[in-house]
């Protein structure tokens, strides 16, 4: 009897164990599974076409599933016309193949990106027999998730979990064939250990040299050092649903009292600038309008003042919150945050706390809105350059990671959205770019310059601004295989459902969109497709794919396994809209799915 | 025959006489240990820097230097190597014995505020796991039985752990920062004193003084914590010192995964853990602490060394 009671305690205990170390093992992970830049999933584009009321939202009910509306018959994939004034938020009305080389995308609305976009990596073409075969259950299985099969240079070979991705070159390439036999990537989070293993000549390339090491690459013979224009922003966020922050006096404070000069001087490397405007001025019509606050701690104190804070009533304190994570546009982010916290303290004698935050609770707790009692540092890294890449989906009516939106910029951007021509979108943009540096949605800090180092010997060292890399340029000195090393493992190699750029930067080498961007800058050029032409008013694209072009499994490349791939990623109601967390976030972000809200 | 045995079959007034005379002896051979007296310098030392730190330290531990006012901003360079007049560094440059930070603080400053963290570090959870220890480890050795199955298997299940892997683990669950760190380092060390209390109270507890207490009517709690304890705790002052250093190490260890210490808080192991990346740009940033939390650690093992030595009675002959 006594035996079995403690028989049946220590089992208890074991089973306690179990758990305990399983619920550890999948915190530890989750930083892995967060996808970086995160556009929030049911954030963007979805504007109503009414404001949104804000505050007060009614009870809410059990949500309603969304109902596909699209229809797709191997050739075409359709959702009626008339949804696009109905309920359906997305850019796509139709994605026709012609014939077996023509493919024609018929859009709801306007859009002068959609060459940018159409060459995102996410949008690479697969087989349509693969995309059916690898579906699965829920998910795409281990073989759609690790071994995507494209047209591109690369060829996945093996993917040793927690060690290197290693790819063999494509004897059938289309175009410009490999340099490189092999090519094999590797990941360290330490830029210290990446640039060691740069010194020992264990790897040819490594990503994101840490900014104090700058120097040392370019005194070392051995080694050189590209740098990577900034693409990029680092910002502030405000999220102005409660108090003390739904006060405009306050986020004026904020956006005088903090020095941003001292922060880029300080932490960021070489080719770092203060941000201006929240877009950058590579991109056309980014920093048009007034120009930033500048910094006037004076002015800051007045304002909280006038906000009603004093020595009787002093300001609370609140959180800095960040996640841990280097990326280019915050490359020293625990310096960083504690210098906001002193320069807060110091500037407007306000107290704040440093909150680190797990990856991926980060990532959706701001983008959500939900850091109501602090200020959040976080940052954007050009996904297309485009202007709307940065603006809308930023400050779209329907992101809720600032608390509430100001119309006098979420109805311009709109408006400035439906026109091709940048000049003539330009007049829109100064009244979008000084209405935001009026309301204070966030404070822009820095465009952070970043910097690839590879081997003295690598001819045709890459940087690219948008960080998509294409290795089959590079010569690694002559030898067979090149070894890049980059910050972190990929998630899945499914990119069509990923948004970690450590994911797309290998996808880059293996799938191929119809569009791709040029080597070492933004501008785009045909990829799959030999051109993309509009018709008049840019509702209507039309695609000459490129011919003889052969996959990776042997099977011809046309005009169906577009449409196939464009139903996987927009296509809610097909069974092969299967990815990996399902979110398919640059799908939904960039184009919209085709769905509308259940009733 | 200890001494112990011999003291305690003295009457009540001899008692104190004998037992004063046995710290004293007990002293003597501490300072006849020169590892033990280096020990007690070093910690001398560090109380005293501790005690003292807000004068001796010359800027506020927590303060860029670009908020210091009149500051050469020339001379602000991030993780700047010390700068010492007396070594040739130039006149006009404010001196910076330990260099600056990654976030232009002064590394000094932050060292000597820091001794302050970990000694209260060291002596708070050290503390904490003494007294839950010695009254979880009395009552278990005093009473025997199922008590004792009863605790000693908990104590059993928490030194199954490897004690930083729990540690980590309970601040993971109560989440970061400096007194959850203290919470659960004091936790994890609780077993090792609970131990060590009710094996000298088992020892004591069968002394002839013990049986004459219990047959003139003491109480279980008389005999247990006015008879018992106080002939049981030698062992506790060697183990307790030797805590203190491991206590010191585990915190920083906490500290260094950014589960201890928050920034800007200047803690040895937050400042070793902020600047590991620097290691070859900036070695000071990283040397420093590390031997500030070496000789710390240092001091206590020498001074818990010797007083093991000291305090146990079959090497008296030694000394």
């Amino acid at each position: 009897m006594k035996r079995n009671l403690f028989a049946l305690l220590s089992l208890l205990v074991l089973a306690s164990l179990a758990l305990a170390a399983c619920g550890g093992a999948a915190t530890t992970e989750a930083p892995a599974e967060a996808p970086t830049e995160a556009p929030a999933t049911e954030v963007p584009t979805e504007a109503p076409a009414t404001e949104a009321p804000t505050e007060a939202p009614a009870a809410e009910p059990t949500p309603v599933p969304d109902v596909p509306i699209a229809t797709y018959d191997g050739t075409s994939l359709s959702v009626p016309p008339e949804e696009c004034n109905g309920d359906y938020a997305g850019l796509i009305q139709s994605v026709v193949a012609q014939d077996d080389h023509t493919v024609v995308f018929t859009l709801c609305r306007p859009d002068p990106a959609f060459l940018s976009k159409i060459a995102f990596n996410v949008y690479g073409i697969y087989p349509s027999e693969w995309i059916e075969a690898t579906a699965g259950d829920g998910q795409r299985t281990s073989e759609g998730l690790e071994k995507p099969v494209g047209t591109g240079p690369y060829m996945i070979q093996e993917w040793k979990r927690g060690e290197s991705v290693t790819l063999v070159a494509n004897p059938n390439y289309w175009g410009e064939a490999a340099k490189a036999e092999t090519l094999v990537f590797r990941w360290s989070t330490e830029s210290a250990a990446r640039l060691l293993e740069l010194q020992a000549g264990t790897v040819d390339g490594i990503d994101n040299v840490g900014p104090d090491d700058f120097e040392t690459v370019k005194a070392d013979p051995n080694l050189q050092l590209v740098e990577r224009p900034a693409l990029n922003v680092f910002y502030i966020g405000i999220t102005n649903t409660a108090a003390p922050f739904d006060n405009i006096l306050v986020r004026q404070a904020l956006a005088q009292g903090i020095d941003r000069q001292r922060i880029v001087d300080d932490f960021y490397p070489p080719g770092s600038e203060v941000a201006s405007h929240f877009t950058p001025c590579a991109i056309p019509n980014g920093c048009v309008g007034d120009p930033w606050y500048d910094f006037n701690p004076e002015a800051a104190k007045a304002l909280l003042e006038q906000a009603g804070y004093n020595a009787s009533n002093p300001f609370p304190k609140i959180k800095v919150y960040y996640r841990d994570v280097v990326r280019a546009y915050l490359p020293q982010v625990s310096n960083v945050a504690q210098d906001i916290q002193a320069q807060l303290k110091e500037n407007l004698g306000i107290e704040a706390e440093v909150v680190v935050m797990e990856s991926g609770a980060f990532i959706e707790a701001s983008t959500s809105g939900s850091l109501t009692d602090g200020i959040y540092l976080l940052g954007w890294n050009a996904d297309f350059p485009h202007v709307t890449n940065f603006l809308d989906y930023h400050f779209g009516a329907a992101n809720p990671q600032f608390g509430k939106q100001s119309e006098t910029y979420t109805e311009l951007l709109v408006q400035a959205a439906q026109i091709a021509d940048p000049a003539e979108a330009e007049p829109l943009y100064v009244q979008i770019n000084n209405a935001i540096r009026e309301y204070v949605p966030m404070i822009p800090v820095a465009h952070g310059g970043s910097g690839v180092a590879y081997r003295a010997d690598v001819i045709n060292p890459q940087a690219s601004p948008l960080g998509t890399e294409l290795f089959y340029a590079s010569d690694p000195g002559g030898r067979d295989t090149f070894v890049w090393m980059q910050n972190a493992e990929p998630i899945s190699l499914f990119c069509a459902d990923e948004s970690d750029g450590e994911s797309l930067r290998v996808c880059e080498q293996v799938t191929e969109a119809l569009y791709s961007y040029e080597i070492n800058g933004t501008a785009v050029k045909p990829a799959l497709a030999e051109s993309c032409t509009p018709n008049e008013d840019l509702t209507v694209w039309t695609c000459t794919l490129r011919q003889g072009v052969k996959f990776h499994d042997g099977s011809d490349f046309d005009a169906k396994d577009v449409v196939a791939t464009f139903n996987m990623g927009l296509n809610i109601g097909s069974p092969f809209h299967v990815g990996n967390t399902n979110l398919w976030e640059y799908y939904d972000y960039l184009w919209g799915l085709m769905k509308k809200p259940g009733k | 025959m200890t001494e112990t045995q011999q003291v305690a079959t003295l009457d009540a007034e001899a008692i104190s006489i004998q037992s004063v005379s046995l710290w004293r002896i007990t002293w003597r051979r501490l300072f006849r240990r020169r590892s033990a007296l280096v020990g007690l310098g070093i910690l001398g030392i560090l109380v005293f820097i501790a005690l003292t730190a807000q004068w001796l330290a010359p800027y506020d531990p927590i303060q860029s230097m670009r908020d210091v006012k009149d500051y050469p901003s020339e001379y602000i360079k991030r993780r700047l190597p010390p700068c010492i007049h007396l070594f040739g560094c130039p006149e006009e440059q404010p001196q910076h014995l330990a260099g600056l930070d990654g976030n232009n603080r002064d590394e000094f400053s932050r060292l000597l505020y820091g001794t302050r963290i970990s000694l209260w570090i060291g002596f708070s959870t050290v503390t904490f796991a003494i007294v839950i220890g010695t009254v979880l480890g009395a009552l278990s050795g005093y009473f025997g039985g199922w008590v004792d199955n009863a605790i000693m298997r908990i104590m059993d299940v928490l030194l199954a752990f490897p004690s930083l892997l729990l540690a980590i683990a309970i601040v993971t669950v109560l989440g970061p920062g400096l007194t959850n760190a203290l919470l659960a380092i004091g936790i994890v060390s609780i077993p090792a004193y609970a131990r060590v209390v009710r094996a000298s109270v088992l020892s004591v507890r069968e002394m002839d003084y013990v049986s004459a207490t219990r047959a003139l009517g003491g109480s279980n709690f008389d005999i247990l914590f006015r008879r018992i304890l106080p002939n049981a705790l030698t062992p506790l002052i060697v183990q307790g010192t030797l805590g203190i250093a491991t206590a010191i190490l585990d915190a920083a260890a906490l500290s260094f995964l950014g589960l201890g210490a928050q920034p800007p808080m200047p803690e040895w192991g937050s400042m070793l853990g902020a600047e590991r990346n620097q290691v070859f740009t900036a070695p000071h940033l990283v040397f420093f602490p590390g031997i500030a939390i070496m000789l710390t650690v240092l001091a206590f093992n020498l001074l818990g060394d010797g007083l093991r030595d000291a305090l146990d009675p079959r090497l008296a002959h030694v000394s």
